[in-house]
This record gives structure tokens, sequence and C-alpha cells, in this order.
């Protein structure tokens, strides 16, 4: 280890790391930092295992005072809930798979330089991102094209995005174009050479795209509130939004009334955000390694 | 000369004939203008009820083939409204006070993560400061809404600790009077990690050497933060800060709309919300009325990109194309 060297007297060694007033700041701001993002979450589940009436009362911050279950009883009891999780289940997988597919179809054309009339295709594309009808004029449509209030509603508008286009196509140009050569000596056909090379050979920027699209869809409630009447196609996040700003409560259904009466809606809306949250809690540290790699791809090339 | 040569060298350009995969490749792209179609450019076209009289039609579709033009009608409606002045005063006080403070956030925090020498540690930081993005603004937000209820939450001991409050003048920050503070800062702790991902990124890309050469030369922490970190990714700030600007008029709607109720509506309501509310989200039903207001806010939002790109231009010598 020890090469003694005369190089060493001027090789250049970084300085040696030593804490200063800035670097007590930062840890200590980060710190705090972190404990302003955690702590909410926290309380809500604090407060959906308090029990209802008690929590009205104030005081429950860093620990159940009354612990109960009686909340998530009450929302798993819900009919509504159960309908909405397998609609936004549903939603969450068939959009994203068919928003990537469509997505990626458009961007592996784009990125050829040998397309017929790429300007064009360009042109049609960008202009939409700076400019569009606006929400009246766009909800028309959904109506004409028989859209409106039908579980497509979530799908059909939502599979294809022109920035994700682009970051899936500027990924797509940086592979090699022997490969692409080499498979249409082979005779592959583009649909094929896409599928067979360039979609495995994606797989960093097309797991970002999915995780984009999978996020939206899960935590969306813009599409139900104006593209729907909210009754039959009511997703998880809607569910959470009329529990919220209605105060409602799930049907008492077949529960026993003692178990009704100490309820509030406050800690009902916890519990329900609570069961919201935990898929993506179950997943989130799974994928958080892959979208900082992912967006560094796309914006750098994008 | 040699041009000359080149030329004759160069055979007339023929016109190739499609083969299959020049097919193949147009089909594929032309998927996206079947769907750019439809969900782009027919609404482009559906502007034109703004030009019409279609309020209070139920069937507006009607409406918007019928020759009922009433020109500039539905815009000079909005213009003497006076709801209209509360509601473009709001969206653009609300985007300023974010585009300064929320813009540069994501900025500082990078900067800050990246001055952390404990790998771990500025993982940790990296991994739960990017978790709430995830969170959608129904949890987000009914989880903020609870924290600073009046009566249950944690914000009233806290005011009454720091003696900003007492037990019969409590703060409500949900009211009018605080909405804006209660807003902006949920939106930056909701998007400040998220949105440092993309400078962390650039900043990582920057050469390693550039930084052991200023360190010889003496220059210190902050020096190498100002002279180097900063200008090196003032490239993605630039194109960031110009999206930024042609959105002053756009907010986003989920989360203002879990915001919003009785008592702060007045100080609450922006551009997105209040155009869906007099069209699709109530009985009013002013179609055209809200189509005029969506078009004014496209046209102020093209505006707003082309006077960034263009001065960005001018300062930095940088746009966005």
């Amino acid at each position: 280890m020890k090469r003694a060297n005369h190089f060493n007297l001027i090789k250049y060694r970084p300085p040696k790391i030593r804490m200063s007033a800035f670097d007590v700041f930062l840890y200590i701001f980060m710190g705090a930092f972190i404990l302003i993002t955690i702590y909410p979450v926290w309380y809500a589940i604090v407060g959906s295992f308090n029990e209802g009436q008690d929590f009205l009362n104030g005081g429950v911050w860093l620990w159940p005072r009354k612990f109960t279950l009686t909340n998530y009883i009450v929302v798993f009891n819900d009919n509504r809930l159960w309908k909405a999780l397998l609609i936004t289940v549903l939603k969450t997988v068939i959009g994203t798979v068919t928003g990537l597919t469509f997505t990626s179809i458009v961007a592996y054309a784009m990125s050829r330089k040998e397309l017929k009339g790429r300007n064009f295709f360009y042109s049609a594309n960008l202009f939409t991102m700076f400019f569009g009808g606006g929400l009246v004029p766009y909800f028309l449509v959904i109506c004409a094209v028989g859209l409106y209030d039908t579980f497509l509603v979530y799908i059909i508008p939502a599979l294809y995005s022109v920035y994700n286009m682009i970051v899936i196509s500027s990924f797509f140009a940086s592979v090699s174009n022997e490969l692409h050569e080499a498979a249409k000596i082979d005779g592959a056909s583009e649909f094929r050479t896409l599928f067979s090379i360039y979609i495995p050979l994606s797989t960093p920027v097309l797991a970002t795209v999915a995780l984009w699209l999978a996020v939206g869809h899960w935590n969306g409630y813009f599409g139900t509130l104006v593209y729907t009447r909210g009754t039959d196609l009511m997703t998880l996040q809607y569910y959470l939004l009329k529990l919220i700003k209605e105060s409602s409560m799930p049907d008492q259904g077949d529960l026993p009334s003692y178990m009704y009466e100490q309820l509030s809606s406050q800690t009902v809306s916890y519990s329900a955000m609570v069961i919201a949250t935990l898929p993506v809690l179950c997943v989130y540290p799974f994928l958080q390694r892959f979208f900082t790699k992912g967006i560094a791809i796309g914006s750098l090339k994008g | 000369m040699k041009n000359s040569v080149n030329n004759n060298l160069n055979f007339p350009k023929k016109k190739k004939p499609w083969d299959v995969s020049d097919y193949e490749l147009v089909l594929m792209a032309s998927l996206s203008l079947l769907f750019l179609f439809v969900f782009a450019y027919l609404p482009m076209y559906g502007v034109t009820l703004a030009f019409k009289d279609g309020d209070g039609e139920i069937n507006v579709l009607r409406s918007l083939f019928a020759d009922n033009w009433v020109g500039f009608y539905n815009f000079k409606q909005f213009f003497a409204d006076d709801k209209f002045y509360t509601v473009i005063s709001n969206t653009l006080s609300i985007n300023l006070l974010m585009l300064c403070i929320e813009f540069p956030a994501p900025i500082i925090f990078a900067l800050f993560l990246n001055e952390i020498q404990h790998t771990r540690y500025k993982k940790t930081v990296q991994t739960i400061s990017t978790f709430p993005h995830f969170l959608s603004w129904t949890i987000f937000g009914g989880i903020i809404l609870a924290l600073t209820n009046v009566n249950t939450g944690v914000t009233t001991p806290i005011f009454e600790f720091l003696k900003l409050a007492d037990q019969t003048n409590k703060i409500n920050l949900v009211t009018s009077d605080y909405i804006w503070v209660l807003l902006i800062i949920s939106s930056l702790i909701k998007s400040v990690g998220w949105g440092s991902i993309i400078y962390l990124a650039a900043i990582t890309g920057i050469n390693p050497e550039i930084y052991e050469a200023a360190t010889l030369d003496g220059a210190g922490r902050f020096q190498r933060m100002r002279y180097i970190t900063l200008p090196s990714i003032s490239a993605t700030i630039t194109v960031f800060f110009i999206l930024r600007i042609s959105n002053m008029l756009d907010n986003s709607f989920e989360m203002f709309y879990i915001f919003q109720n009785g008592v702060n509506l007045s100080k609450s309501e922006v551009l997105t919300t209040y155009i869906w509310k007099v069209s699709i989200g109530s009985q009013q039903m002013r179609y055209s009325y809200a189509s005029a207001l969506g078009l004014f806010n496209s046209i102020i939002g093209l505006i707003l990109l082309l006077l960034g790109n263009f001065v960005s231009k001018k300062i930095t010598g940088k746009g966005i194309y």
C-alpha cells in the first residue's frame, strides 16, 4: 500500500473531511426536512388507529390515545372501496401497458432518420405541446366520441403523450444503428425490430416512463371528476376525495351500531388514506433506483 | 472549383420508391397523428365555441356546429365580470409566489444535497424527500388539511407555543387569510425532492477535475458552488424557467380543488378550477364563456413561452428551441 515514491509529494490530495459550521447546518437542515416530510404520513397513520370521537378532542399527535381498528373495519366493510380499488388497479395496469406500447411504437418511428415526412410528424406533435384547446372543447370531444362515463375514458385519452414519446425516442436514437441494419438484413420487419431489439435494450427508460404513467393513473382523480358521473366508475382517489371534501361516511351496512357511534369522518378518511398509500409505499423502495437513473436519461437527452 | 467537381460526381437525386419498411414507419408515426387529431386538433377546432353562443345549451355539440356566431361577446363578458379579476389576480399572485419560492427551492436543495459527503445520509434524504411526489393530492392534501385543522391538528399548539396565537385568537390556516401560505408550503414539500433530481443529475455530469483544479487554485466551497456548479447547470435551469413562465396561468387542478372550501374560495379560486366550475362542474353550463376563458389561458401561455424564450436567448444565448 505504501508507495514511497516522490510523486506522492506533488500528487493532488483532496482536503480532509472536516465538519464545518456549514456542514452542521446542512445535516440539521436536511434532518428537519426529512421529519417534515415523514411526519404528515405518520400523523395519518396514528389518527387512523385512534377512536374517532376521542380524536376530535385533539392532542393525538405521536401515538394513538385510544387504540382501535374500527376505522379500518368500517372502510373495509364499504363496498364502494372494493369497487373503487378494482377499477383503480385495472385502470393502472391496462393504462400503463397500453400507454407504454402505443408511445413506444410512435417513438420508434420518430427515432428513425429514414422516416418519410419526419419533419411534418415532428411539427404536428410539437405544436400540441404548446397550444391546447382548453378544458371545455376537450370535454366536448370526449363526449362526441362516446367516451363519457365509460371505463375507456381512463385508457384511450391517456394512450399517448408527446413528452414521453420524445423521452423514449431520444433513447431509441442512441441504440446502435448497426443492430437495426443487422435485423433488417435478417429480414425482420420494423415491428419485429422494435419488439425484439429496441424494447429489450431500453428497459431503463421504459421503466421510468412506465412509472410516470402508473403513478399518474393511480393518483389522478381529475378524470373521474370531469369525464364520468362518478358513481359506477369511481376510483380510489375519487372515493377519498368524497370522504375528505364531503366529510361523508361509508354506509353502515351490517355493522353493529355501537361501532358506528364512536366514529368520526376524520379518522375514517385517514384509514382510507393509509390504505391508498400502502401500495405506493410498498413498491416505492424498489422503483426508487430506477427513476433517479431514468430521469437523468430523459433530461440529459431531451 | 471543388464544389463544381463534387456536383459533377453526384448523380442527380432519384426518388426512391417506398419499400415495406417505409410504409411500416409511416404507419407507426401516423398513430400519433390519429391520436392527436382526435384529442388535440379537434379540441382546437372546438375553440370556435368561444366565439359562439353555447351557454346553457344542454346539447352543446349541436351549438358547436350551429351558425350562431357572437364574435367577442364571451370575451367582453368576462372582462366585465368582477369574478374574473379576482380569479386572475389569485392565479397570477400564487404563480408569482411559486415562481419566487418553488422554482429556486429544488436548485438550492440539490446544491445542498450535493454538499453532503456522507453517502448513506444523502441517499436517505433523497429517498424520503422524493416520496411525497408519489402521493396523490387527495392523500397529501387530505393529511395537510388534517394537520392544520384548528381543533385537532398540530398547527394550533405550535402557534400557541410560538406565542403567535392563543386560545381566543386562533390561526386557521385554511381560511382566506392564510390559504396562500398553506398552498405554497404544501406544494413545496411535495415537489422539492422530486424537482431536485433533475438538477442533481446535471450536477453529477460535471467533470470532477474542474472542482479539483478550482480547489488547487484555492477556491472555497461556496466559490465552487457559485462559479462551477451553478454555471454548469444553468442550461437546465433556463429550460425549466421558460417552461415555468409559460405556465403562469396554469395551476394543478387536483391540488387546488382539494384545498378549496367556502371560507377560502375568494383567495383560492384559480383559472383552472374556475373554468371547470362555470361549465362542466356545475349547473351553470356556461360552455362558451368557459371556452373563451380557456382560449385566453392558452394564448397567454403561448405568448409567455415565446417571450420567455426570446428574453432567455437575448440574455444567456440559450432557449428551448
